[in-house]
């Protein structure tokens, strides 16, 4: 609390130093009452904060889920077995310091279609934090948990759902939070190239084209809380799935 | 109905043989094993023979990396032995069986299951083609013969570390295997959980009619002499062998209080101690 006080004002003081060039806290939080009027308008000329804050976040959603589909089954096989590991790593490095921007004109040439290329860069960018630490969660698996499946002569199937899978799972989701911390911060860059849709476009079309700038802060608001909220989600998740010896 | 002229009658001792002598439950014979390293060629154990009866308790004493827990690593199946024979009961051992139940030194349960399903997926592993109802059956009676039935849906991060040594235990005994292998299965309790842990575990082999063989790996002398009929002391490693294999001809049932003051017990705590142990007081450190 003491901190957001203080942020605030830091703010305060940033306004007032810029002549209210940069809007003041008060100013935004009444732009942002005036923004949140009519949330979820959806006509075909003009979209709610709120229309377009769940277009983003279904964008996001469906990039990330496609992404950890791939990432999680080629992560926990690359960290079983070596080869494997050997032969997707290099690719997996070269790739992964590619800005997730980078890849939006690849989209775009490929599909012809902005939302799309649009999720195409969300599914690049989920991609390595989870392929990584799948890969990481199954080859640190505890010799101690090793050996009971061996002494007990488990099957695969048993040892993959019983031992490899739960051992995993919180680095797995370690891996998932980081890539939808990553996906949505993309996402908004995104829509910006794109245009026209999301809370990118929110923040280029009626922030900064439109001259608003408390606009702007209002979207990095929004765009901040809704961030928060996916990433403890995740630190939910793995909590709820780490266990003590 | 009267036997045929040529068919032939069994003797007595033909008889009684199999039952007066039964055949080893464990034969180890010239048993070697060697890794490779970062430095060369590591021989743990070297040339190792060693016999135990069936129902029989073994001790495996030694210090620290003198290859007690390589050496019962053959017996389970676990290691493999570079050169030389293990048989568990008459069978030359390849891998891991249900013939023979493990303790692991760090209780090795598996963290997010409950203590009820951790019993569960070993006995449904190692009891393949038994039907479900058995399987659930045997993991409660053994559960509730270490009394932790009221804990089964307890996983094992909420348990103390005697409770959770007990479900490893019952783990073990839960496949009904013939013979029993423990590795360092108390090393972590403490004394007083440790003491109770003995009385237990013999408990369990009695109340199975001490037809399970047990082979332990320890550093606790007292430990050693209370539960085993034979104590086996190794050199220290590398290429470690057998020093000497000194009986327990005490008699069972034995008492925790009472043994210390028996003179056999004494003189074989002496004579492990004099086997183990090189300085005794500050006076032998030159």
């Amino acid at each position: 609390m003491a901190g957001i006080a203080l942020m605030g004002g830091i703010w305060e003081l940033i306004s007032w130093y810029t002549k209210y060039e940069i809007p003041s806290p008060r100013m935004t939080w009444t732009v942002l009452k005036e923004v949140m009027q009519n949330p979820m308008q959806d006509d075909p000329d003009y979209k709610g904060i709120g229309t377009k804050l769940i277009s983003s976040l279904t964008r996001v959603g469906i990039g990330f889920g496609m992404g950890s589909l791939v990432a999680i089954p080629i992560g926990l096989l690359m960290g079983s077995n070596k080869i494997i590991m050997n032969i997707i790593n290099p690719m997996v490095q070269i790739l992964r310091p590619v800005s997730p921007l980078a890849w939006f004109p690849l989209g775009l040439a490929f599909f012809q279609d902005s939302p799309k290329a649009s999720i195409f860069m969300i599914f690049i960018c989920s991609l390595w934090p989870t392929l990584i630490n799948a890969a990481f969660g199954v080859s640190s698996i505890p010799q101690d948990h090793k050996n009971v499946g061996k002494a007990f002569g488990f099957s695969r199937w048993k040892y993959i759902t019983r031992i490899m899978l739960p051992y995993s799972l919180p680095h797995i989701l370690t891996g998932l939070r980081l890539s939808i911390g990553v996906a949505w911060m993309v996402i908004v860059a995104g829509e910006m190239l794109s245009g026209g849709i999301g809370l990118g476009y929110f923040v280029w079309e009626e922030g900064f084209n439109g001259g608003s700038v408390a606009k702007i802060l209002v979207a990095i608001i929004i765009i901040g809380i809704v961030g928060l909220l996916l990433d403890r989600i995740f630190i939910g998740l793995q909590k709820r799935f780490t266990y003590a010896i | 109905m009267q036997p045929s002229a040529t068919e032939k009658i069994k003797t007595v001792d033909e008889v009684l043989e199999p039952v007066l002598n039964p055949p080893p439950s464990i034969e180890i014979e010239n048993v070697t094993v060697s890794f490779k390293t970062a430095n060369g060629v590591y021989t743990a154990v070297k040339e190792i023979s060693l016999m135990v009866k069936k129902g029989e308790i073994v001790s495996l004493i030694g210090h620290s990396g003198c290859g007690k827990s390589t050496l019962m690593g053959t017996i389970s199946g676990m290691v493999k032995q570079s050169a030389g024979t293990v048989k568990a009961n008459g069978m030359l051992v390849t891998k891991p069986g249900p013939d023979r139940g493990i303790v692991f030194q760090n209780y090795s349960l598996l963290p997010w299951l409950s203590v009820y399903r951790n019993i569960y997926e070993a006995v449904d592993a190692a009891l393949k083609d038994k039907p479900s109802s058995f399987k659930h059956e045997l993991v409660e009676r053994n559960l509730k013969m270490v009394n932790l039935w009221a804990h089964k849906d307890k996983l094992p991060g909420h348990l103390s570390g005697g409770m959770k040594q007990r479900v490893a235990i019952a783990r073990a005994f839960a496949i009904n295997p013939s013979i029993l292998l423990l590795d360092e299965p108390f090393g972590a309790l403490d004394a007083l959980t440790k003491s109770n842990m003995h009385v237990e575990l013999l408990k369990l082999w009695n109340l199975d009619h001490r037809e399970k063989t047990i082979v332990m790996v320890t550093h606790d002398i007292e430990e050693a002499i209370f539960l085993s009929d034979r104590v086996v002391v190794m050199n220290d490693g590398p290429a470690a062998t057998i020093k000497e294999i000194v009986d327990v001809p005490l008699p069972r049932p034995r008492n925790k209080k009472t043994i210390v003051h028996d003179e056999t017990y004494m003189a074989i705590h002496d004579k492990l101690m004099n086997l183990l142990i090189d300085k005794f007081s500050i006076d032998d450190i030159k």
